[in-house]
């Protein structure tokens, strides 16, 4: 080895030893650790049943996630979330089944398409606020809904088929195959956490929060507000459009009813029981959500009634969600 | 040029006038109150001062341009801050993140979307020399909600002077804090540098007297009188309208 490259290596390790873990953060690097490998390895000891219920719980999770952006960081609480989902789904299904584009053209396409109309659609949403917001979000997301049932090309409500999944010959397997899927889901959804991770610890997310505080306060500081309400809209808009992807193409499938209202509110159920502000809430609330509806359905016909008992019981009992309520617990401890 | 230059101003709440015909010219660096019973409308004229209301007629120059109305933001931008008289905190960060939010609104960090809040290193420093310089560096890393009022008073102008504003309005900075916090507020407002230009509505005449140079006495929307503080303490018209004898 050379001198210089002797030295390259003693200045990386010295890099390396000026990051160290802070001591309040190894039980959460731990905990992340165990969470990762334990779920680079659910499907080698879990059963097919519980591998795809793993693929639902984080596609929901990625949607959710996209809702907390705007709800539970920027105030803005929408219920017509699902449209993008839907959006997304469809947006994927026109380029590849309808216009034949391969999968790496549609899926950015799409997600640049979803990101202009999510900006137009912000623009006149964000000039209003609380009930106004929530009711002209869902008036919009009935408005794309109402298309899709009413548009030929996208078979109205018999909705499209032949969304294809990603093409892994390279790399010797299937994506038709659940583990594998399981596999690329889990990618994504740690592509889109990573980014929401970003996004919220940066400057832009410090102000979205802000605004969430008090609108007045920050533009009184000299933000001009409406151009972060919308860029967080449209940011939101993207991860649910990646949420509506990974779902049409886990169905290979996508329909009116993905953009329908009670869509939009299951993603919000997800936030609050999970717990809005926490970049994992979303995820944590999409499988207490999923796991709890597919259990009561076993159970009962009647599970909206007993999961409308439990979501009540999580609002008295976890106010700010399981993983708020657990942060909380944890501040109060030190 | 004056710092802030008000020409003609008129507000109407529909019959009801609030504000009329007022003029007033405020040279750089001066500290100027703007006192009156409630119901004056200093309130309203902070409000139009700083674009959150429109006027209904008249003009606001500030450093000789006129203010845009409807964007605060914009007036901020121009150099004018405010604190104000509720507290407006974001109450669940704490000290520091309130600063930091505050003093990036002039940095270029302001439109990052993926690099973190703590990597821009003079923002984090700007914030910290804003505490400091308002007693507020022991509880930096506390929440807004556990502050005491007076702390909470004092993170409002702190906030204001995150912009190094060329004019400050502060809309009773003293209002609701006890005898010891009102004192510490005087002194450090008082300690700010001369070149900045201060607009100070206050009923704590003890705190205006403190603070100011010149007074302005606003009564039902009119300047009853403005001068120094002698004069204002002497002018019969202002101990019969607003000051009554005891600090005249």
């Amino acid at each position: 080895m050379s001198t210089e490259a002797a030295f390259r290596k003693n200045e990386r390790r010295a890099a390396l030893k000026l990051l160290p873990i802070p001591v309040l953060r190894r039980p959460y690097v731990i905990l992340f650790v165990t969470l990762a490998t334990g779920l680079c390895a659910l499907p080698s000891f879990v059963s097919a049943y519980a591998v795809t219920l793993a693929v639902e719980v984080m596609i929901a999770g990625v949607f959710a996630s996209g809702i907390n952006l705007l709800t539970g960081y920027t105030g803005l609480v929408s219920l017509g979330q699902a449209m993008f989902l839907g959006l997304g789904g469809y947006g994927i299904a026109i380029g590849t089944a309808l216009l034949g584009w391969p999968l790496w053209v549609s899926a950015p396409v799409t997600l640049v398409v979803v990101a202009t109309i999510a900006a137009a659609i912000g623009a006149i949403c964000t000039r209003t606020r609380g009930v106004e917001f929530l009711l002209i979000t869902l008036a919009f997301s009935q408005m794309f809904y109402g298309a899709a049932i009413k548009l030929r090309w996208t078979n109205g409500s018999d909705g499209m088929t032949g969304i294809p999944r990603p093409d892994l010959s390279l790399l010797g397997v299937s994506a038709d195959s659940p583990a594998t899927f399981y596999y690329y889901v889990l990618a994504v959804s740690a592509l889109a956490l990573l980014l929401l991770w970003r996004i919220v610890s940066s400057p832009f997310g410090s102000i979205l929060v802000g605004i969430r505080e008090s609108e007045s306060r920050m533009m009184s500081m000299g933000y001009a507000v409406a151009s972060y309400k919308i860029g967080s809209f449209a940011l939101a808009a993207v991860i649910c459009a990646v949420a509506g992807i990974l779902q049409s193409q886990y169905t290979y499938f996508v329909s009116p009813d993905s953009m329908s209202w009670q869509m939009s509110g299951e993603g919000v159920l997800m936030v609050i029981i999970g717990g809005a502000n926490v970049i994992l809430g979303p995820f944590v609330g999409a499988a207490i959500f999923v796991v709890v509806k597919q259990a009561l359905t076993l159970i009962t016909d009647e599970y909206n009634l007993f999961f409308g008992i439990f979501f009540m019981l999580v609002v008295a009992f976890f106010r700010g969600g399981v993983l708020g309520t657990v942060n909380s617990l944890i501040g109060k401890r030190r | 040029m004056s710092a802030l230059e008000i020409r003609n101003l008129r507000k109407a709440f529909g019959g009801l006038q609030v504000i009329s015909d007022l003029d007033m010219k405020i040279p750089s660096g001066q500290r100027h109150a703007v006192i009156g019973p409630n119901g004056a409308g200093k309130t309203t004229l902070f409000n139009i001062i700083t674009g959150w209301q429109p006027p209904t007629s008249g003009e606001i120059l500030i450093q000789g341009i006129p203010v845009q109305q409807g964007r605060p933001d914009l007036v901020t931008r121009g150099g004018l801050s405010r604190s104000f008289q509720k507290n407006m905190l974001l109450e669940s960060l704490t000290v520091l993140e309130n600063l930091r939010v505050a003093c990036q609104a002039f940095h270029p960090s302001r439109h990052s979307v993926f690099r973190s809040c703590r990597s821009f290193s003079d923002v984090v420093r700007k914030a910290r020399d804003a505490a400091e310089q308002m007693h507020l560096d022991h509880v930096l890393h506390r929440n807004v909600n556990e502050l005491s009022y007076g702390q909470k008073r004092q993170l409002e102008v702190a906030i204001a002077l995150c912009p190094e504003p060329k004019i400050l309005l502060m809309d009773e900075p003293a209002a609701g804090t006890s005898p010891d916090e009102r004192a510490n507020l005087i002194k450090l407002i008082n300690g700010l540098s001369p070149e900045l230009t201060i607009l100070l509505v206050e009923h704590d005449m003890d705190v205006v007297f403190a603070i100011c140079d010149v007074i302005s006495v606003l009564s039902y929307g009119k300047v009853l009188a403005t001068g120094t503080k002698a004069e204002i303490r002497s002018n019969p018209q202002v101990i019969e309208a607003y000051l009554g004898q005891h600090h005249a």
